[in-house]
C-alpha cells in the first residue's frame, strides 16, 4: 500500500524511508486572497484548500496558530474593535499598556500584524512583569481536532508554541525589534526578567502539547540572520534544545519555520536540536542554496521547502519552473531527509497548477533513492 | 587639519557617550560643525552600511550606530542651524499600498539618513496617488519604495505607472527592495535600482545621486 502523504512526512522527518520525496504544500495566502476577493477559479469555487490540494495531488499544510488560549488572573482587558484595527489595553493595578494591531481578511496571510507594541518605556516592564505573572495557559484543542479530521492522512497541521519563542515574544510583541536591541543594551536585566517570565509560559505550553496528539509542534517561526543573529546562542538556542530534548522525550518531534535569510544563523540551528526546518526558502529570495544547506547540515536536520514563494508567479515561466524543480531534485538527491514545499507559501498571484507540476515531477522523477 | 577617526570608530562601535564625547573634543579643536557631520559621523555610519551588507555586522549594530549619531546630532544640530550643512540628496520613502511592514522601511531611513541623505517618509501602506503626490511636492532624487509581501507588490508596478501617467517619471529615480523583491522583478517593473539590504541602498543611492 502506498504511504499517505502524512506517512511520509513524519517518516522523512524521523530520518526514516520513504518511498518517493514528500510534498506538504501551503497556500492559504493563495487561499485566503482569492476567497477573500471572490476570484478563485470556477472549478473551485466553494472548495476548501485542502481538497484543493487533494486535485493537485500534493499534501496539505493546515495551519493552526496554538492549542492553547490565554486568560488572566486579576486585571483587565479591554478590546476596541475599529476594523481593520484592534487595540488591546491591559488595565493593572500597576498599570496600563496596550498593543494596535491590524488584521485585513483580504490580504492573504491572515495574521495580525503589530502596527503599536506595548512597551514605550522603561516605565512599562512593572506592568508587563505582572501581566506575564497573571497570565494562565489553557488547553484548547476543538479546532485543531477539527482541522486534523479535514486534512486526515492527506498533509498535516501545523501548530505549536504560536509565532515565538519566550525571546522572540519580548523582541517582536512586547518591545519590538528596535526597542529591544536598546532595552537589552542599557537594561539587560529587566529584559531578562521578562525572559524568565516568557519561559515559565512557554513551559505550560510545552506540557499541553506533549500531552495533545500534535506529532511535531512549530517551536517558532520567522527568522532572519540580520535580526537574529546577535542573540541566537544566548537566548534562543539554548531554550530550543530544552523543548526539543523535552517533547522528544515524549515520543513527539520537533519543527521550526525558518523562512527567512538563515545564512548567519545556518551553524546555530545544529545546536536546538530541532528535527525539521520547514518553509526553507531558498535563494532568490534569500542568499543560500538548498545544496549549500544540505551541505552544512548533512543528514542531521530535515529540511522542508525548497521552492522560493516567487516561482510560482507569472515572472517565471512554465519552464524555468520545471528546471527550477529539477534543479532542487539534483540539489537533495538522493532525496532522504527532505520534504519538498513552499519557502513559504502560494502567492496570490501563485499559478495553482504549478502545485500539481511539483507532483507530477517528483512522480516522474523523486523516487527515493534519487539518482545522485 | 582635524583626524575623525576616533569619532569614526565610535560611531561604528555604537557607543554614544564616545561619540559624544568626541564631538565635544572635535569642537573645542574648532573643527566645523557641518565638518563634523560630514566626515566624522556620516563617515562612520557609511562604513556601518559597508560592514551590514558584507555580513559583518547585525541590525543591532546598525541601531546603536544610529543612535551614537543622532545622540551627536543633538549637540550639533544649534550649531548647524546657519551653517545649511548640505545633504547628499533627497529621498522619499514608503511601504506601498496594503503593507503595513514597517522594520525594512525603517533601516533603509537610518542607513540613508546617516549618511547624508534628507529622508522624508511617508511611513506605510502608502497609495500609488500619496508617492505620486510626495513626489511633486517635495521633488526628490530618490523614491524609495519596499513591499514585504508578495500580495503588495504589485504596488510598486502601480506607482511606476502613476508616475508616467502624471509625468513624473524622468524626474525621479525608483529604488525598490523587501524580501520577495528581486533584481528580476526590479527590471520587470522597470525600476532604476533594487538593494538586497540597507547598506545596499546607500552605495545604490549614492551611485544614482553621482550619475
Amino acid at each position: 500500500m502506498a504511504m499517505t502523504h502524512k506517512a511520509r512526512i513524519l517518516a522523512a522527518a524521523r530520518k526514516r524511508a520513504v518511498d518517493k520525496l514528500p510534498f506538504g504544500a501551503r497556500i492559504d495566502v493563495w487561499y485566503n486572497y482569492h476567497s477573500g476577493h471572490n476570484t478563485l477559479a470556477k472549478k473551485y469555487e466553494d472548495w476548501n484548500m485542502v481538497d484543493i490540494l487533494r486535485d493537485q495531488s500534493a499534501g496539505a499544510q493546515v495551519r493552526h496558530l496554538c492549542i492553547w488560549k490565554i486568560e488572566y488572573d486579576d486585571l483587565e482587558v479591554v478590546i476596541k474593535e475599529d476594523p481593520p484595527f484592534k487595540t488591546t489595553k491591559w488595565r493593572t493595578p500597576v498599570g496600563n499598556v496596550s498593543m494596535k494591531t491590524v488584521f485585513t481578511p483580504q490580504e492573504g496571510p491572515w495574521i495580525a500584524y503589530e502596527v503599536d507594541l506595548p512597551f514605550k518605556s522603561s516605565k512599562d516592564y512593572p506592568v508587563i512583569e505582572y501581566i506575564l505573572e497573571h497570565t494562565r495557559i489553557v488547553p484548547d484543542l476543538s479546532e485543531y481536532y477539527q482541522k486534523e479530521k479535514m486534512v486526515g492522512e492527506d498533509g498535516m497541521v501545523m501548530t505549536g508554541m504560536g509565532m515565538y519563542s519566550p525571546m522572540q515574544q519580548i523582541m517582536r510583541y512586547w518591545l519590538g525589534y528596535e526597542k529591544f536591541f536598546y532595552e537589552l543594551h542599557d537594561n539587560p536585566a529587566q529584559v531578562e526578567w521578562l525572559y524568565e517570565l516568557e519561559k515559565e509560559l512557554a513551559k505550560k505550553k510545552l506540557e499541553i502539547l506533549a500531552e495533545s496528539p500534535v506529532e511535531m509542534p512549530v517551536l517558532c517561526s520567522n527568522w532572519s540572520d540580520e535580526f537574529h543573529t546577535p542573540v541566537f546562542a544566548k537566548y534562543f538556542a539554548p531554550w530550543l534544545k530544552e523543548a526539543s530534548d523535552y517533547l522528544h522525550s515524549k515520543g513527539k518531534l520537533t519543527q521550526v519555520h525558518a523562512d527567512g535569510e538563515m545564512k548567519r544563523l545556518i551553524p546555530f540551528f545544529l545546536e536546538t536540536g530541532v528535527d525539521v526546518a520547514e518553509a526553507w526558502s531558498p535563494a532568490p529570495m534569500t542568499s543560500v542554496t538548498t545544496a549549500e544547506l544540505r551541505k552544512a547540515w548533512g543528514d542531521k536536520v530535515t529540511i522542508w521547502g525548497g521552492i522560493p514563494a516567487i516561482m510560482f508567479e507569472p515572472q517565471y515561466s512554465d519552464e524555468e519552473f520545471d528546471a527550477y524543480i529539477l534543479n532542487l531534485f539534483k540539489e537533495v538527491a538522493p532525496g532522504y531527509n527532505f520534504i519538498v514545499g513552499m519557502g513559504d507559501n502560494l502567492p496570490f498571484d501563485g499559478k495553482i497548477e504549478r502545485v500539481g507540476r511539483v507532483a507530477e515531477l517528483i512522480d516522474k522523477y523523486g523516487s527515493i533513492p534519487m539518482p545522485v | 587639519m582635524t583626524d575623525y577617526s576616533a569619532l569614526q570608530w565610535a560611531v561604528i562601535q555604537g557607543d554614544d557617550k564616545k561619540t559624544v564625547q568626541q564631538v565635544k573634543e572635535v569642537l573645542e579643536q574648532g573643527a566645523e560643525p557641518a565638518e563634523i557631520v560630514v566626515s566624522g559621523l556620516r563617515a562612520g555610519m557609511i562604513t556601518v552600511g559597508s560592514k551590514f551588507s558584507s555580513g559583518e555586522f547585525f541590525v543591532p549594530d546598525m541601531l546603536f550606530a544610529a543612535r551614537a549619531m543622532n545622540r551627536a546630532l543633538e549637540i550639533l544640530r544649534p550649531r548647524l542651524a546657519n551653517s545649511g550643512t548640505v545633504t547628499i540628496g533627497r529621498v522619499v520613502i514608503g511601504t506601498v499600498a496594503g503593507d503595513i511592514h514597517d522594520i525594512g522601511k525603517n533601516l533603509v531611513s537610518v542607513f540613508l539618513g546617516g549618511a547624508g541623505f534628507e529622508i522624508i517618509d511617508l511611513g506605510t501602506n502608502v497609495s500609488s496617488e500619496r508617492f505620486v503626490t510626495a513626489v511633486k511636492r517635495h521633488s526628490p532624487d530618490i523614491l524609495g519604495m519596499s513591499a514585504l509581501i508578495t500580495t503588495t507588490m504589485p504596488g510598486i508596478e502601480a506607482t511606476i505607472k502613476a508616475l508616467e501617467s502624471a509625468g513624473l517619471r524622468r524626474r525621479v529615480r525608483v529604488v525598490i527592495g523587501g524580501a520577495p523583491v528581486t533584481q528580476r522583478f526590479a527590471d520587470q517593473v522597470g525600476a532604476d535600482g533594487y538593494g538586497t539590504d540597507g547598506g545596499a541602498a546607500i552605495e545604490l543611492c549614492r551611485r544614482i545621486i553621482e550619475r
